[in-house]
């Protein structure tokens, strides 16, 4: 379980995150959906420590970070780190220890080539498969099926079920609503920096609705009717 | 063109007041390090006007960068372009050419003018197709990704070792080994990415000391065969090779513990003065170490608690 209470987030003069109050049970899936710059890899930044805040951020496990998988939007890659290296230096981070990596490569990454050769989608997956093999309790997914194949994009959802029949906690954003429909059991409308909006599985399509009201709005018209 | 040219001033200004310095301070202390560095590779090697090319064209090189250059030619028309080019790998190799000129080295500097204005009409991927395999995978990622980038001096380094044996001069063989620990140095330059660190379930010292002795085995591992061919052909210098190996393992702890004293920014002027305090005087390392790792430790806190 994560709980956040009062979580407040602003860089210097621009609130970010305004009062935030949540709580992320065990073995359930959440999404947190938003316009660009509305606040969701901060308060992910938050969660993970990256980030200074106002407010209260606690765990069940701690401390947090350490059982923690982080899936930033653009994983970073040093120059020359072959696929296979990137899995091994975040397994010794958390002092894991995989005998068989190739047996672990879900994905099948060509794992001896350098990862900055890799492509956007085949950057994500090798990010994904690190924090897989970690083992940790909670995940944050920012983005997870951003330039990834169709392919992948299936055992991507089928990894987030796996997870959460394990128990684990996932918190996804996604700008494509239908996969977070398929795989969420909550999602949350994160809108100048609060949750202006929250439904379980029966009111997903009333914050869709809400999505395309306040993002589409009569914005085509004015685009290309003037 | 102007623009573009005046764009790069500004960006390297803009490094420059990132580490810290003013950028006419930075001009005057990157000249007069690129000179002291110079008059002692020329005062320790016979071979210097061999080598000296070679790290003019180190630096060159990238300008030949096939993504740098397409973007380039969108730019510019053609013509532009090729100035630009050609003007770019001449201001490069200038200092070079200009330290071979009064070191009355004219055939290698005319050569490397040659050279330069060659590989301005040219584009090539600079970075290797196919993968370095290094025995460095079990802990990355400085060592490994660092070899990679570095292998042509490592490799420049045992060649030197070996002619220093051939020639029975210990000084190269001494300006051998610096090499190879100077080359180790460079790995832990540049700052690592958060995330990297944040991955870690260590306590700050704990991940500080980890780093520490990953730096000193793999150091070892590279300088060892240098060093043992060198004490078994002048083995009556051992202990100075001795000494040098502990300077360079202590070296080390500096620059990785100066890496993090700074995080998540890159090294300042600070950081910079103190690791030149180490090499000048390298009892001064004694207190700096101490000082670094303590400040590392603070600045990891955050983001390791």
């Amino acid at each position: 379980m994560i709980e956040i209470q009062n979580l407040s987030k602003s860089y210097g003069s621009k609130q970010v995150l305004n009062d935030i109050n949540i709580r992320f049970e065990q073995g359930k899936v959440y999404g947190i959906v938003g316009e660009n710059g509305a606040g969701k890899t901060t308060l992910f930044r938050c969660i993970a420590g990256l980030e200074n805040y106002a407010g209260n951020i606690t765990s069940s496990t701690q401390p947090l970070k350490n059982h923690l998988g982080l899936l930033l939007t653009d994983p970073f890659f040093f120059s020359k780190i072959t696929g296979k290296e990137y899995l091994q230096l975040l397994c010794n981070a958390r002092n894991i220890t995989i005998t068989d990596m190739h047996s672990r490569n879900i994905f099948d990454l060509p794992l001896e080539q350098y990862a900055d050769t890799y492509s956007t989608g085949m950057k994500k997956k090798l990010a994904l498969t690190a924090i897989l093999l970690q083992q940790n309790q909670y995940f944050i997914l920012d983005e997870p099926y951003n330039g990834v194949d169709i392919q992948s994009n299936i055992v991507i959802t089928e990894i987030i079920h796996k997870l959460k029949s394990l128990g684990k906690t996932v918190i996804i954003s996604s700008h494509i609503f239908s996969t977070l429909s398929d795989t969420c059991d909550e999602i949350h409308l994160l809108k100048n920096g609060q949750f202006s909006m929250s439904a379980g599985k029966d009111g997903f399509s009333l914050i869709e609705n809400e999505m395309k009201t306040s993002g589409v709005g009569n914005k085509l018209e004015r685009l290309l009717l003037q | 063109m102007k623009d573009y040219f005046s764009l790069q001033l500004r960006l390297t200004n803009r490094k420059l007041q990132d580490a810290g310095m003013p950028p006419l301070v930075g001009y005057l202390l990157l000249t007069i390090a690129f000179i002291g560095l110079s008059l002692f590779l020329f005062y320790k090697s016979n071979y210097a006007p061999y080598i000296y090319p070679f790290i003019a064209l180190s630096f060159i090189t990238p300008l030949s960068e096939v993504r740098r250059n397409e973007f380039l030619k969108t730019c510019f028309g053609d013509k532009k372009y090729r100035t630009i080019r050609l003007l770019e790998n001449l201001a490069v190799s200038l200092p070079f050419t200009l330290f071979l000129l009064f070191k009355v080295e004219f055939i290698v500097a005319g050569a490397l003018v040659l050279v330069s204005l060659a590989l301005a009409i040219s584009n090539f991927n600079t970075q290797l197709q196919f993968t370095i395999h290094t025995p460095f995978g079990k802990k990355p990622y400085e060592f490994a990704t660092g070899f990679r980038g570095t292998y042509l001096a490592l490799f420049i380094a045992y060649a030197l070792a070996i002619i220093a044996v051939s020639v029975s001069n210990f000084n190269l063989g001494v300006f051998a080994l610096l090499m190879v620990f100077a080359v180790t140095l460079s790995y832990y330059a540049q700052p690592e990415h958060e995330y990297y660190v944040w991955s870690h379930s260590y306590t700050p010292t704990l991940f500080l000391l980890n780093k520490i002795k990953t730096a000193i085995l793999y150091s070892t591992f590279l300088a060892a065969p240098l060093a043992l061919l060198l004490c078994a052909f002048f083995f009556n210098q051992t202990y100075i090779l001795l000494v040098i190996v502990s300077a360079g393992y202590v070296y080390l702890g500096c620059i990785i513990t100066a890496r993090y004293s700074s995080f998540p920014h890159e090294m300042g002027l600070a950081q910079g003065i103190l690791l030149a305090l180490c090499i000048v005087a390298p009892p001064a390392a004694i207190l700096i170490l101490p000082y670094f790792f303590n400040r590392s430790v603070e600045r990891l806190q955050p983001i390791l608690k």
